[in-house]
C-alpha cells in the first residue's frame, strides 16, 4: 500500500518537472517569438547594407493590386528579412559556425589556410579556348605593324596551391596557359605564370580578400611587358604608396567571412602625375587622375583604380612620344594602366564586356603603334564578348 | 507562407497566437471558443493566402461545394439512388480539380506525343497543398456517404478543418474523423501548449539546419551534371537525398503537429523512424504515415483489400502504388517509383517471405535501406532517363571516384555523420544524464540553442551580397 502510493507520489513529481521543462522551454519560445517582433518594430529600418554592398529593402506600399498579384507579400518578406534586427551579427554567427565544423567553401569561396580566400577556378574549355584564341590571333594577322603584347594573369588558386583548403585538388590548368601561348605566337607573351612562380613571396601577389592581383603583381607584369617592348622602365622611376588597409573584397562578402583586411597599394610613375587627362567616353567625365578615393570609402574598395569599368576609357598624357597604345582588358588592368603613362601619348582603354561601338571606328580615329591584352584566367576561361568585339 | 520563414515566425505566428489566446469573451465560453475558431479559419485563409492570392477562389469553392454536398447526403439519407448520384458527383468535383490543376499538363503530354498530336497547352501554377487538402475533403464525403462520420453543419467548423494553417502546405493529411470532436471542443492549457512548441521546435531545426544543410550538399555534387559524375559522388549524393528528403518533410510534419498542439488540436504523427524500416512494408508503415493510412482506408480496403484471393490482391496493390507515385507529382519517374514500390510489396509479400524472415534484423535493415534509397534515385531525377543516367554513375559508368571526392567528403562529413545518426535513431538510444533536474534543464537549454540556431540560419538564408563579382 505505502510502496504504492510512494511510486504514485515518484511518477507525479517526475511529471511535474517534465512539466517544468516544457512550460520554461515554451515561455522563452513564446518570448523569443513576440521579443523579436518588438525588436524588429523598435529598430529603425536601414536604409543600405555595408557588409551585403546593396541597398536594403523597404516597407512596400500597399494597394489593392499589389495585394491581389501577391507582389505586396513577396516584398513584405524581403523587407522584413533585410531589416531582420541584427541581421549581420547573424549571418556572420553562421560563417563562423560553419567554419568551426569543418567547413571550408562558403557560397563558391574557398576559405583556405591562413584565411586566404580563393574564388572557384574557371574550368577549361579546350574548344571554346580555341575558338577564344583564334579570334585574337585572327586581329594579329589584320594588324601585322602594330607591337602586340598578351598579359595573361593566372589566378591566386594557380600560385597559391598550398594555401587551398585541406584535401582540396583544383585542376592544373599550366596546358590552357601553354596553348595560349602557343596559339598567339604573334604576340609578345608575358608570362605571368612562371614570373609569379618564381616570386619568394607569392602571398603579396594576390589579395587574401579579394579576387583581383595586387598592385606588386602588376608591376611584376609591367616590367616584364616593358622589357619586351624596350621601353626603358627603371624600379627607380616608380613610386608605391599605401592607400588602404582596410579592404575587405568581393570573395569576403560572398563568403562572409570578415577575418583580416588586406592593405591596397598603388603604383605610380614619379613625376608624372597631373600630366595626363582621364577620359570616361560615354558620361563625359574628365579627370586628371587615375584614383578616385571616394570609393576608399566605400565596401569595394578595387574601384580606387579607375573608379571601376567601363566601354571605352582615354588617356592622353605629356608624354614627348608618336606612340599609342589600344588595351583590351578585364579589371586586372586598372591597377596597371598608370605605369604606361610615360611611354605613350594616348592610351585607349576597351573593356569588351561593356563595349557596343565599332572597334574598326576607335582604330581609323587613332594611328595606334601597339596593342595589349591585360586579362586573368578566370575571366577569360569565361569571356563571351571580346571575339565580338574584335570583329566589331 | 512557409514555416521556417521569418514572416511567419515573427509576425504571423505571434499575431495569431495574440488574436487566439487573448479572450475576447471572458464569460461566455462558447462564444470564445466560436472567436478562437473564427480566428483559426481566418489566419489560415491568410496564411494560404500569402503565397497565392488567386487560388484562394479555388479553396473557397472547395470549401461551400463539399460542405453542401455534406448537407445534401444528409438530407437523402433514405434515397440510396440520390445518394449515390451526389457522392459521385462529389468525388469527380474534386478529383476533377485536383486533375485539372495537376494533371492536365502531363496527360496532354502524353496524348501529343502517344498520337502525336500538337494540343497547346499552358502550364499552370499548381495551388499550394491542392493534394493535401483534395484528399482531407474527400475523406470527409467518402465517410459521410459510408455513415462512418456525421455531417459537419457548421460551416465555419467545416472551413477551418479544410483550411487549418498548420497542416495544409504539406500535410499530414488528416481524416475528418480524427479531427471531429476538437472542432466542435478541445481544451487548451499549458502542457497541451507547451508539447507542441517542443514538436515545432525540433520540427524547425530538422528543416532549416539539417535538411538545407544537407540539400545544399546536394545539390552542388549534382550541379555539374549527371553525366560526369563518379560513383563516389553520386552515392554520397543520394544519401544526402536520403536525409534531405526526410529531415525536410518530417519537420514539417513535426511543425505541424506542434502548432496544432498549440491550437489545441492532437493530429497524426507522419513519420516514425523509417530509416531505422526492416522491411518495405514496414517502411510504409513509418513514412508519411497519414497518406498510406488514406490509401489503405479509402483505396485499398475499398477495393477489397486481401480478401479476395491473391490475384485481387495484387491487382490492389497495383492500383494503390501506381495512384500513389502519381499523387506525388504528374511524371513518369513517380509512377515507376510508385510501381517500384508496388512490386518490391508484392514480391516480398509472396515470394521471399520465408527467406527474408530467415535473415538476421541488421541485415534486412541494410536490404530496406539500399531499396529505399535506390527508390529516392527515381524520386529526385526529373525524367525516367535522368534516373538512368543516375544508377549507372553510381555503378560506376563514370569511374570510382573523382577529383574533388576527397574534399567533399572531408568538408561535409560532420553534418553527415550527426544527421545519419539522427536519422537512424541513435541519439535517442543514448543513455540519459542519471539526474533528473540536470537532465531537463540541459534538454530545455537544448531546445532553446536549436531555435535560436534556427533563427541564425534563416536569417543566413537570405544573405545577398551584391556581387561585383568578375567585374
Amino acid at each position: 500500500m505505502r510502496d504504492s502510493s510512494v511510486r504514485k507520489n515518484e511518477k507525479q513529481n517526475k511529471k511535474l518537472r517534465v512539466t517544468a521543462v516544457c512550460a520554461v522551454t515554451s515561455a522563452v519560445f513564446v518570448l523569443i517569438v513576440f521579443g523579436v517582433l518588438a525588436l524588429a518594430v523598435a529598430t529603425p529600418d536601414r536604409e543600405k547594407s555595408e557588409s551585403e554592398n546593396r541597398v536594403l529593402k523597404q516597407f512596400p506600399a500597399i494597394t489593392l493590386s499589389s495585394v491581389f498579384d501577391g507582389s505586396f507579400m513577396k516584398s513584405f518578406e524581403t523587407y522584413f528579412n533585410d531589416q531582420f534586427p541584427l541581421r549581420d551579427k547573424l549571418i556572420a554567427f553562421k560563417s563562423g559556425f560553419e567554419r568551426m565544423l569543418g567547413k571550408t567553401q562558403e557560397n563558391g569561396v574557398y576559405i583556405g589556410k591562413d584565411n586566404f580566400l580563393f574564388e572557384e577556378p574557371a574550368r577549361v574549355d579546350s574548344k571554346k579556348l580555341a575558338e577564344l584564341t583564334g579570334a585574337v590571333a585572327k586581329f594579329s594577322q589584320s594588324n601585322k605593324r602594330l607591337k602586340k603584347a598578351f598579359i595573361l594573369s593566372p589566378n591566386a588558386s594557380d600560385i597559391l596551391p598550398d594555401k587551398l583548403p585541406e584535401a582540396l585538388k583544383i585542376p592544373d590548368r599550366s596546358e590552357a596557359f601553354s596553348a595560349v601561348k602557343k596559339a598567339l605566337s604573334s604576340y609578345s607573351w608575358i608570362d605571368c605564370k612562371t614570373i609569379f612562380e618564381k616570386q619568394k613571396d607569392k602571398d603579396a601577389l594576390f589579395y587574401r580578400t579579394d579576387h583581383h592581383w595586387t598592385t606588386r603583381a602588376a608591376y611584376l607584369a609591367f616590367k616584364n611587358l616593358a622589357a619586351q617592348w624596350g621601353l626603358g622602365a627603371r624600379d627607380k622611376n616608380y613610386s608605391f604608396y599605401t592607400v588602404s588597409d582596410s579592404f575587405r573584397g568581393t570573395l569576403s562578402s560572398t563568403a562572409a567571412v570578415n577575418d583580416g583586411a588586406d592593405k591596397i597599394e598603388i603604383c605610380v610613375p614619379k613625376k608624372q602625375e597631373g600630366k595626363f587627362t582621364v577620359l570616361y567616353e560615354a558620361s563625359g567625365r574628365k579627370t586628371a587622375t587615375f584614383f578616385e578615393k571616394d570609393k576608399l570609402l566605400q565596401k569595394n574598395q578595387y574601384e580606387v583604380f579607375l573608379g571601376g569599368n567601363y566601354d571605352k576609357v582615354i588617356i592622353s598624357t605629356a608624354a614627348e612620344t608618336t606612340a599609342s597604345l589600344l588595351v583590351f582588358k578585364d579589371s586586372y588592368a586598372n591597377c596597371l594602366l598608370p605605369m604606361l603613362t610615360p611611354y605613350f601619348s594616348k592610351i585607349v582603354v576597351i573593356d569588351p564586356r561593356y563595349f557596343s561601338d565599332s572597334l574598326k571606328g576607335v582604330m581609323a580615329e587613332t594611328q595606334f603603334t601597339h596593342v595589349l591584352f591585360l586579362y586573368n584566367m578566370n575571366t577569360f576561361l569565361g569571356d563571351t564578348s571580346l571575339a565580338a568585339a574584335l570583329a566589331s | 507562407m512557409v514555416f521556417s520563414s521569418a514572416t511567419f515566425l515573427f509576425v504571423f505566428l505571434p499575431a495569431v497566437l495574440l488574436l487566439y489566446f487573448v479572450p475576447f469573451f471572458r464569460k461566455d465560453r462558447q462564444k470564445e471558443f466560436t472567436k478562437k475558431n473564427i480566428v483559426l479559419c481566418l489566419s489560415s485563409l491568410v496564411f494560404y493566402a500569402w503565397g497565392e492570392p488567386v487560388y484562394i477562389v479555388l479553396m473557397l469553392l472547395s470549401i461551400f461545394y463539399n460542405y453542401n454536398a455534406g448537407i445534401d447526403l444528409e438530407s437523402h439519407e433514405d434515397e440510396p439512388k440520390t445518394r449515390r448520384r451526389i457522392f459521385v458527383c462529389a468525388i469527380i468535383f474534386n478529383l476533377f480539380v485536383l486533375g485539372f490543376f495537376k494533371y492536365s499538363g502531363f496527360v496532354v503530354e502524353n496524348l501529343n506525343s502517344l498520337f502525336s498530336l500538337g494540343i497547346k497547352y499552358e502550364p499552370l501554377a499548381l495551388p499550394i497543398g491542392i493534394s493535401f487538402y483534395t484528399f482531407q475533403v474527400m475523406s470527409y464525403i467518402i465517410d459521410i456517404y459510408r455513415g462512418d462520420c456525421k455531417t459537419q453543419h457548421s460551416l465555419l467548423n467545416f472551413a477551418t478543418y479544410i483550411s487549418m494553417f498548420p497542416q495544409l502546405i504539406a500535410g499530414p493529411i488528416v481524416q475528418y474523423n480524427d479531427v471531429e470532436k476538437y472542432l466542435s471542443y478541445r481544451e487548451h492549457n499549458v502542457r497541451k501548449f507547451a508539447a507542441g512548441s517542443l514538436f515545432f521546435i525540433r520540427g524547425l531545426g530538422k528543416k532549416v539546419i539539417f535538411a538545407n544543410t544537407i540539400g545544399a550538399v546536394y545539390t552542388q555534387i549534382c550541379s555539374d551534371g549527371v553525366s560526369s559524375l563518379s560513383a563516389v559522388n553520386a552515392w554520397f549524393a543520394i544519401l544526402c537525398y536520403t536525409l534531405q528528403i526526410y529531415f525536410d518533410f518530417s519537420g514539417y510534419s513535426d511543425m505541424a503537429v506542434g502548432l496544432g498542439k498549440m491550437f489545441g488540436f492532437d493530429l497524426v504523427h507522419n513519420f516514425n523512424f523509417p530509416y531505422c524500416a526492416v522491411s518495405i512494408k514496414d517502411f510504409w508503415s513509418r513514412w508519411h504515415i497519414s497518406l498510406s493510412s488514406w490509401f489503405r482506408d479509402y483505396v485499398y480496403i475499398p477495393l477489397g483489400g486481401n480478401r479476395k484471393g491473391t490475384a485481387r490482391t495484387i491487382f490492389n496493390i497495383a492500383v494503390v502504388w501506381t495512384l500513389t507515385g502519381l499523387w506525388h507529382g504528374a511524371s513518369w519517374n513517380f509512377v515507376a517509383w510508385g510501381a517500384f514500390y508496388g512490386l518490391l510489396l508484392v514480391s516480398e509479400k509472396y515470394i521471399f517471405k520465408n527467406l527474408h524472415e530467415k535473415l538476421p534484423r541488421f541485415v534486412r535493415r541494410v536490404i530496406t535501406m539500399l531499396i529505399v534509397i535506390i527508390g529516392w534515385v527515381f524520386f529526385s531525377s526529373e525524367t525516367l532517363s535522368d534516373a538512368g543516367e543516375f544508377l549507372r554513375a553510381m555503378f560506376g559508368a563514370n569511374g570510382f571516384a573523382s577529383d574533388n571526392t576527397a574534399y567533399l567528403l572531408l568538408n561535409n562529413m560532420f553534418p553527415f555523420a550527426v544527421m545519419s545518426l539522427s536519422a537512424l535513431g541513435f541519439f535517442k538510444k543514448l543513455p540519459t544524464l542519471r539526474n533528473v533536474p540536470l537532465r531537463l534543464a540541459f534538454q530545455a537549454a537544448g531546445y532553446i540553442a536549436v531555435f535560436l540556431l534556427c533563427i541564425v540560419f534563416i536569417v543566413s538564408s537570405t544573405y545577398n551580397p551584391f556581387l561585383y563579382f568578375r567585374f
